[in-house]
């Protein structure tokens, strides 16, 4: 388990925990659920589960205002629970990373409490307070509908706190060396029992300064390069992705010389692809990936189709907002639920066509991929539950009480499984599509296989063809051992295209799947016929002659 | 056999020759110089035919060679003659010799920046010109049908390039000899679809959809046409800029008037279904005669959807030529910008109708078409007022007249050429009349 690397070449998979699978039969999903599920994940072939928060916290923000970083929610178990995934996990080859929030914590963390309480006090400079609302004014409110400021005022300390997200969730003081230094002892907490890694919640957040919009802030990064070294120095092939919602050529600055984060999610990445889909035209996808820096070798990006989240599209520039409202806030099946709060099948219209499509382009493009659980089934969602919560319904085991997710009276349920004739549990489950060899989930099983099987799909380099026709991406992965072309018709209707592989004149496309020959290259355009949304990962083979 | 018979035979099956009509009983043919002598040797030739002249590369060898068949003019002096851009022995030269900046025999090779020694490739699928790829880099373009010099299309490349636009690729190398502009050498455009191929992708999405509107499918192209009004109108501005612009005097308006008035007659003599609407359209053209003084300037001249390059980095202009079937003159001639956009919105029209002229679901998909149209001519005259700062709506009458004046010229072409399209521009003129 030494690969340094290893995130570069692995398939994640997110877990709501609450979500997945409920042990011990309250209604709700637990530790010892995802432990007692580790084989199906192991088969699906699964290198590294994401978890989301698992700590204390009075869940006013799903957890992510955490009241106290060194326990373990109950509802999920407690941390001999959480050993034991870890090692029962590590036992089957998968690794295991958890959300962490550094930027701020719960306002009823006991940290806060003796801050507001004795400003004297060693806990009296741990978070951000003034004695008027006037700081950091260029700051924007990120929470726009509930919030009206960056400060509250609170009447036990008499002075104003500050906080970038909810006012229950006041922002720590990393100008303080105290406060640096127990968040870096929080994460050697986790790491000693074993964690492979986080995901850093919010990370552009942490410091502020007059003047400035208070995100990307040189301090912030510094402090990130000193975490980093601190975990490299202790632990081996750990890992540290960073969650920072903006534009790549601003994420990119979270990789740093490649002694900073290890991974960053690529947020713009997925829309394109919906975009380019319903545009029938790969520009959208080619748009994003050419303004998409080089990054350092050792790091590398996060790609996902759909999460836990809604799409977001606050954190992007002005000019890039403007293009996605006219590009896709118009399409009316978008504006049916403002933002993208859906699963990827209802996203799709449960077409297997672009199910496909779109999860071959997930498991070729340049990055890791970042599977939501229940998308590798093809779940439903359930619009009516309001936030969020419409993607976050129990995982659909069986066609049994609750899908198979718990024993508990389905009144108990943290929310009610699907019932629906397309997506509910009845006719979309593991077991069913266990049981069914051309199942979706088969599908992503066999590819997943056939992903790990070419590592330059996680380690190469990525270089987008010029293709004859712009409903077709084509694009190559390559390194000096290998060289795999993708091929990804966009359009719903069959379409030609000639391909310029000259370069490879006298290579056999060897269709990856079926390990199918295709004719020679030659040194004329390569002609291919691609089938409604239809692709193809060929390996180009050299034949001496 | 001689050069000139075997190139009177070769020529009239050529894409880029442009008297196909008429039999070609000889040519005339001028060596002008040798390129890259040697065995092959690169010999440019100037043929004269009929009233045209067109520059003819040629690649002399002493053995036939079986991969270049298909360039093969035919035998001449003893010697195997062949296509040379077609030839990767010769092909080099033309990059070889911008980047030397070398005089041969009067031509003058320019190109004080490229990088010579990288692999040609002619590029197929071309109309009136010959291109070769050079690498992944340069783009030439060689003239074949030769005009007096200088030609708009080196001109307004050079002088664009020259203040830095955006809106299309510099000239980065030219040669010019026989009192012509032989060959011009821009940044090959990489990864790039023209407006018309991806135009079709919207169109096509939208025709099978059927019962969703223009604004409703995932195919919509109206941010694209959009974007690429704000980029036609960037280019005039930059035109405007880089080259002679002013107001026209009345006297101008006029005789725009009587031009466009000319043109109808020589079209409605050549086109009898024409005919119905010749009284409308010179209705139409009277208000023009009174328009006075309008700013004019160079501008694209033959302006459509697959003039556009769609990038990963956005849109692109390129072909500065101008009708080609028009006299240099007229090419060149400053003219009101609103023509270019007439062509785009013309262009938008045809994009919309033309898979229709033989589909099933004809009559269904025309109400589908015209709303996919206006819905993109619209798009295009918002993104060109965003920057700017007047819609070209505004001018009507001009308008209104040119874009009548491009349909005329089309129902000529489609009369000639395809007559199964001729309803495109016909409904096109009904509805601009109506």
């Amino acid at each position: 388990m030494a690969d340094p690397l290893w995130y570069k070449r692995a398939v994640f998979y997110e877990v709501l925990i609450r979500g997945f699978y409920d042990s011990n039969g309250d209604g709700t999903g637990d530790i010892r659920g995802i432990t007692e599920k580790l084989d199906y994940l192991q088969w699906l072939g699964v290198d590294c589960i994401w978890l989301l928060p698992i700590y204390e916290s009075p869940l006013r923000d799903g957890g992510y205002d955490i009241s106290d970083f060194l326990k373990i929610l109950p509802e999920f178990g407690d941390l001999g629970d959480f050993v034991n995934l870890v090692d029962a996990a590590h036992e089957r080859g998968i690794r295991i990373v958890a959300d962490l929030v550094m930027n701020h914590t719960s306002d009823q963390h006991p940290w806060f409490q003796a801050s507001r309480s004795d400003p004297e006090g060693f806990y009296g400079d741990w978070y951000v307070w003034r004695n008027d609302d006037t700081e950091y004014s260029d700051a924007r409110i990120i929470f726009v509908d509930t919030e009206k400021s960056n400060w509250t005022y609170d009447p036990v300390r008499g002075q104003y706190y500050w906080h970038r997200f909810f006012s229950h969730q006041p922002d720590l003081n990393y100008e303080n060396p105290a406060v640096q230094d127990a968040m870096i002892e929080v994460l050697r907490f986790w790491l000693d029992l074993g964690i492979d890694g986080f995901r850093l919640d919010a990370v552009p957040y942490l410091y502020e300064a007059e003047g400035s919009n208070g995100e990307n802030l040189p301090p912030t990064h510094d402090y990130l390069k000193r975490v980093r070294k601190e975990v490299d120095e202790k632990y081996e092939a750990r890992v540290l992705l960073a969650e920072a919602n903006q534009w790549p050529s601003d994420v990119v600055e979270y990789f740093g010389k490649g002694d900073e984060c290890h991974m960053a999610f690529h947020f713009p990445l997925m829309p394109r692809i919906f975009m380019a889909a319903r545009r029938e035209q790969r520009y959208p996808i080619s748009e994003i990936l050419a303004q998409t820096p080089a990054i350092p070798d050792n790091c590398q990006w996060g790609i996902f189709l759909r999460n836990h989240d809604e799409l977001t599209l606050e954190m992007v520039t002005d000019e890039e907002r403007d293009y996605m409202y006219t590009e896709y806030a118009k399409d009316p099946r978008m504006k049916a639920n403002i933002g993208i709060r859906r699963r990827l099948a209802p996203l799709l219209d449960n077409s297997r066509d672009l199910l496909e499509l779109f999860t071959t382009l997930l498991l070729s493009l340049p990055g890791s991929p970042v599977l939501y659980y229940g998308d590798e089934i093809g779940m439903g969602d359930n619009i009516y539950l309001g936030d969020r919560d419409g993607v976050r319904t129990p995982m659909q085991w069986t066609g049994d009480r609750n899908g198979g997710f718990s024993r508990c009276d389905p009144a108990r349920l943290y929310l009610p499984v699907l019932l629906d004739p397309v997506y509910g549990h009845q006719a979309v489950n593991v077991e069913a599509e266990m049981r069914n060899s051309t199942s979706l989930l088969w599908w992503t099983k066999r590819m997943i296989e056939v992903r790990k099987q070419y590592p330059v799909f996680g380690m190469g380099r990525f270089e987008e063809l010029d293709a004859s026709n712009p409903s077709v991406f084509a694009f190559l992965r390559s390194d000096e051992h290998q060289t795999v072309l993708c091929v990804n018709n966009l359009s719903r209707f069959p379409q030609p295209v000639e391909l310029d592989l000259r370069r490879f004149e006298g290579s056999t496309p060897v269709e990856v799947v079926g390990r199918v020959h295709f004719p020679r290259v030659g040194e004329l355009p390569y002609l291919l016929t691609m089938a409604g949304h239809g692709s193809y990962w060929f390996e180009l083979i050299r034949e001496e002659t | 056999m001689s050069i000139e018979a075997a190139l009177a035979d070769w020529l009239p099956r050529q894409r880029w020759y442009a008297d196909k009509g008429r039999a070609l009983p000889s040519v005339k043919a001028e060596l002008v110089a040798t390129l890259q002598p040697g065995s092959p040797r690169l010999d440019l030739y100037v043929v004269h035919a009929h009233d045209d002249r067109y520059q003819v590369p040629l690649s002399f060898r002493a053995e036939a060679d079986e991969q270049l068949a298909h360039a093969m003019v035919g035998e001449a002096d003893g010697e195997f003659v062949y296509d040379a851009p077609q030839d990767p022995a010769v092909n080099g030269a033309w990059l070889r010799l911008m980047a030397a900046g070398e005089s041969v025999a009067g031509v003058v090779f320019t190109g004080p920046d490229v990088v010579p020694d990288l692999p040609a490739r002619p590029l197929s699928a071309e109309q009136s010109n010959t291109s070769l790829i050079y690498g992944d880099t340069y783009f030439l373009k060689l003239y074949r049908r030769l005009t007096d010099s200088p030609n708009p299309d080196l001109e307004v490349a050079r002088a664009l390039g020259e203040i830095g636009s955006a809106a299309t690729v510099p000239a980065l190398g030219w040669a010019e000899g026989a009192g012509s502009t032989l060959a011009l050498m821009q940044p090959f455009v990489r990864n790039a679809t023209d407006g018309w191929a991806l135009a079709l992708t919207s169109v096509r999405d939208l025709y099978a959809e059927r019962d969703l509107h223009a604004d409703e499918v995932g195919g919509d192209f109206a941010p694209e046409s959009h974007r690429l009004g704000h980029l036609t109108a960037t280019l005039h501005a930059d035109l405007a800029r880089a080259l002679p612009a002013r107001l026209s005097t009345a006297e101008e308006s006029v005789g725009t008037a009587q031009m466009l008035r000319d043109r109808l007659a020589a079209g409605v003599a050549a086109v009898p279904e024409l005919a119905p609407y010749a009284a409308a359209v010179e209705a139409a053209y009277t208000d023009v005669a009174d328009c006075g003084e309008v700013p004019i300037q160079r501008i694209h001249g033959d302006f459509h959807l697959g003039q556009c390059m769609r990038t990963g980095e956005g849109w692109v202009v390129l072909d500065f030529e101008g009708e080609p079937a028009r006299p240099l003159p007229e090419r060149t001639a400053l003219m009101s910008p609103l023509r270019d956009v007439a062509g785009m919105l013309r262009s938008f029209d045809y994009a919309a109708r033309h898979l229709l002229a033989d589909h099933p679901g004809r009559d269904q998909l025309i109400y589908r078409a015209v709303e996919w149209a206006d819905r993109n001519r619209d798009a295009f005259c918002d993104g060109y007022a965003s920057f700017a700062g007047v819609d070209p709506r505004e001018s009507a009458t001009l308008l209104r007249a040119f874009e009548l004046d491009k349909a005329v010229y089309e129902v000529r072409y489609e009369a000639s050429h395809r007559p199964t399209w001729l309803s495109i521009p016909l409904s096109g003129i009904e509805r601009l009349v109506s």
